[in-house]
Parts: C-alpha cells; sequence; structure tokens
C-alpha cells in the first residue's frame, strides 16, 4: 500500500498530521524522512495535537528522544545525530517503540534494518519554496490499515489533497 | 549480622532483597512494584526505603549484589550501574545474580521451568530450569532466540514445563500452541523477580562473582574478589539484523562470542 499528496503549506503539512493522528494506536510507527526543513516535525506537530499533547513539540535533534504526554504517550526520535546502530540501545529505541505508544521518528531512514517492518514510512520531497510531496508507504499489515484510514480521511477533509 | 542489598531492574518491575551474608536465605525486608521503564527514578529511592525499613543506612552493607539481566536494555544498564556506584561509594563487594534465576527461584516449584525474558523485535531470552526440593537449578546458558524455536526445543521434553516470564506477553501464544498440554502458565504476577527470588538467586549463583563466594571471606578480601569495577552486565549478543546493520554502518566486529559485552569489548 502507497500514495502520495501535496501540501503547500507548512499549515497544510500540520493539517495532515492532525488527520493522521486520530486514527494512531498503541505500537505505531511512524518513520519520516526528508531533508532539513522538509516539513517532518511540522508533521508530527499535528499528530501531537490530534493525539491531546498540550507542550510544545519540537524537533529532538540534540535530546534524540522526547516523550510527549497525551491520550497516547508520543515518543518523537530524531535518529540525525546517531552515527552507528548500536546507539539506538543506548536511547532504549527498541524498548520504546514496543512499549505504550506511538513513536515518529525523523530521519528513520538512517537504520532502516532496526526499525519493525511494519511502519508507516513517510518521506517528505521539497517541490518548492513551500510546497511539499509526501510518499506515504506501510510495510505491513497494521500500516497498510493506518495509511488507507489515512488516505480515506484526507480525502474527506478539505485543503489537504491525496 | 552483615547485611547486603540485593535488587534487580532489568524488567518493568523493580525487585528488593536485604539479605545476611551470615544467615543464607534469611530474608530481612523485601519490595517490589512495577516500573516501566521508570528503573533510574524508582530504583535509589526504593533502596533508601528498603534500608531504612531494617533501620540501616548504606555505609552498613557488607556488599551488593545486582541482577545482571539479560533483560531491557535500559533497565541493565539503570541496575548494574546504580550498584556500582553505590558498592563503591561503600567500599563494599558487588556480586551478581541472572535476571531469569531471579524470577525461576520465586516459582521453585517441582518440574520443569522454562523462563522467558522479552529481547525486544520479536526475540527472547529464554532459560531453563529443574525445580526439586525448593530450589532451581539452571539447565542453560543465557541466549537470545527465537520464541517458536524455543518453543519447538522445549516440546522435545515431553514433560510439563511451568511457563513464567515477561516476553510471554507478546509470545505466549508460541510458547501455547507448541507445547500444548505441556505447557502450564505460571499466574502473570509471577512472571517478574520479587524480594525473595532476588535473595535466592543471588544466594545461587556459583559464578566467582556472587554472594556465597565472598560470604566466606573477610572484608579485605571479599572487596578485593569481587570489586565493584569488575562485574558486567548480561547484554547477550546482537540480533543478526542488529549485526548486518552494525556491519553495514560501522564495520565494527560486534560484541565477542560470549555474548557478554562489556567496557573493555565497546
Amino acid at each position: 500500500m502507497s500514495f502520495e499528496f501535496h501540501t503547500a503549506s507548512a499549515g497544510q503539512t500540520e493539517r495532515a498530521g492532525l488527520v493522521l493522528g486520530p486514527l494512531l494506536r498503541r505500537g505505531d510507527v511512524l518513520a519520516l524522512s526528508g531533508d532539513l526543513g522538509a516539513g517532518k516535525t511540522h508533521l508530527v506537530q499535528g499528530v501531537a495535537r490530534a493525539l491531546g499533547v498540550e507542550e510544545r513539540v519540537t524537533s529532538p535533534t540534540f535530546n534524540l528522544l522526547l516523550v510527549h504526554p497525551g491520550r497516547l504517550p508520543l515518543y518523537h526520535f530524531d535518529l540525525y545525530r546517531l552515527t552507528h546502530a548500536s546507539e539506538l540501545e543506548d536511547i532504549a529505541f527498541y524498548e520504546t517503540l514496543e512499549s505504550d505508544g506511538v513513536s515518529a521518528v525523523e530521519w528513520g531512514d538512517r537504520f532502516p534494518g532496526c526499525l519493525p517492518p511494519d511502519r508507516l514510512v513517510v518521506v517528505i520531497n521539497r517541490e518548492g519554496e513551500n510546497q511539499r510531496r509526501f510518499e506515504v508507504r506501510a510495510g505491513g499489515e497494521r500500516s497498510t490499515r493506518l495509511a488507507q484510514q489515512w488516505l480515506d480521511a484526507m480525502s474527506a477533509a478539505n485543503g489537504v489533497l491525496p | 549480622m552483615r547485611p547486603f542489598l540485593a535488587f534487580d531492574g532489568s524488567t518493568d518491575h523493580v525487585a528488593l532483597a536485604l539479605g545476611d551474608l551470615d544467615a543464607p536465605e534469611t530474608l530481612l525486608a523485601a519490595d517490589d512494584f512495577a516500573a516501566p521503564r521508570a528503573a533510574n527514578t524508582a530504583l535509589l529511592s526504593a533502596a533508601e526505603r528498603l534500608l531504612a525499613s531494617g533501620g540501616l543506612v548504606p555505609s552498613a552493607l557488607h556488599a551488593v549484589a545486582v541482577g545482571r539481566g539479560p533483560g531491557s536494555f535500559t533497565g541493565v544498564r539503570i541496575a548494574v550501574a546504580t550498584a556500582k556506584g553505590l558498592a563503591h561509594g561503600a567500599r563494599v563487594p558487588l556480586a551478581g545474580f541472572g535476571t531469569l534465576d531471579a524470577v525461576a527461584w520465586r516459582l521453585r516449584q517441582g518440574g520443569l521451568l522454562g523462563i522467558i525474558g522479552d529481547a525486544m523485535r520479536g526475540e527472547v531470552y529464554p532459560a531453563l530450569f529443574r525445580a526439586q526440593a525448593g530450589s532451581a537449578e539452571r539447565l542453560a546458558a543465557d541466549r537470545v532466540a527465537l520464541p517458536a524455536d524455543v518453543a519447538r526445543e522445549w516440546a522435545g521434553h515431553t514433560e510439563r514445563i511451568l511457563l513464567a516470564g515477561p516476553g510471554l506477553h507478546k509470545h505466549r501464544k508460541v510458547f501455547e500452541e507448541a507445547l500444548g498440554e505441556l505447557a502450564v502458565l505460571a499466574d502473570e504476577s509471577l512472571w517478574v523477580p520479587d524480594g525473595l527470588g532476588v535473595l535466592a538467586a543471588a544466594w545461587a549463583d556459583r559464578g566467582d562473582l556472587s554472594v556465597s563466594a565472598i560470604a566466606g571471606l573477610s572484608a579485605d578480601d571479599a572487596y578485593r574478589l569481587a570489586h565493584p569495577q569488575r562485574l558486567l552486565p548480561v547484554y547477550t549478543r546482537l540480533s543478526d539484523a542488529e549485526e548486518a546493520e552494525r556491519a553495514k554502518s560501522s564495520g565494527a566486529s560486534g560484541v565477542p562470542a560470549a555474548g557478554v559485552a562489556g567496557p573493555e569489548a565497546r
């Protein structure tokens, strides 16, 4: 299962996350990739709002992991500064992914063999100053259902075009 | 009386016990509680409470014993680091025991005991024990394996196996299906170590850095033998995917064949 959609502003990217958020369940893993400034964090900010996270969500570039309490805990990783897969153990990556919340992993393409196959991959491509093209791919049963639900929900919503 | 503190933080459950080097298996005080990925905030204060309940302060301890894993990577590290800090600070020996042994010794019911730790990413830490006369004898070393392989192997014993361990939360079906009538599930509340199990496993360990190895020694000899810097956690070997990923990203050789990684291996 895969699909694409476009956004024309950071606000629209955040809305795509806002549409995705309510569909998420415990154990879901989002692997986000795209250049610096592509909008990975904006998407996560939308997801966080939908999960009822009240605190500010910023990129965990230096923190590596930020935990946001919400309807489900949101585990927000940024793998940009990791150089070896072994460091994933150091930040309790696997234990956290398999625990009680939703994980959003920025630079989720860094160690592809270390992420669960059944994850929702979101690749953000820059197509202009504010234009972005999102490629969404599912790697298993659960993520396929999630991708389908996200596509349906965005088709139903105005403003964010599938 | 020579009191010592034993604890395990390798699972989502923290267990502590106060024992006496002069009286094997005498339990002076114990505590255990759920602390999912929170051993770092809960362990020290729980240790302090436990000592206080026995009218003790850390400087009154004659040894520390810690569960070396395998289990949650973070939990093992927090527990071992805390134990090293306590033992260094009090200048007392540091002994170790197996986390899965603490679960086995908690149960110690007749017959085979299959203890299953959660190795994450679809794998488990299996360990088989034989329980008899109030003891639990370990039949195999710690390793990491696929649940289906372990279940098939254990089914070959054609004997009932009492199953316990945190790995069952994700994999109990695999074991129940492969073992059929041979599988007997322990009550879920018994899948993690408690204070008594921790104390018994600490006394049962026969390694050179064990409670039984230091109990008969003078304070100086015990400290020299089981110096706090010597104990290593049990991380077990890496999974295949991780080995491949690590080789790809760094060309590093990984952990030693013994499967125990420590300061000199990293």
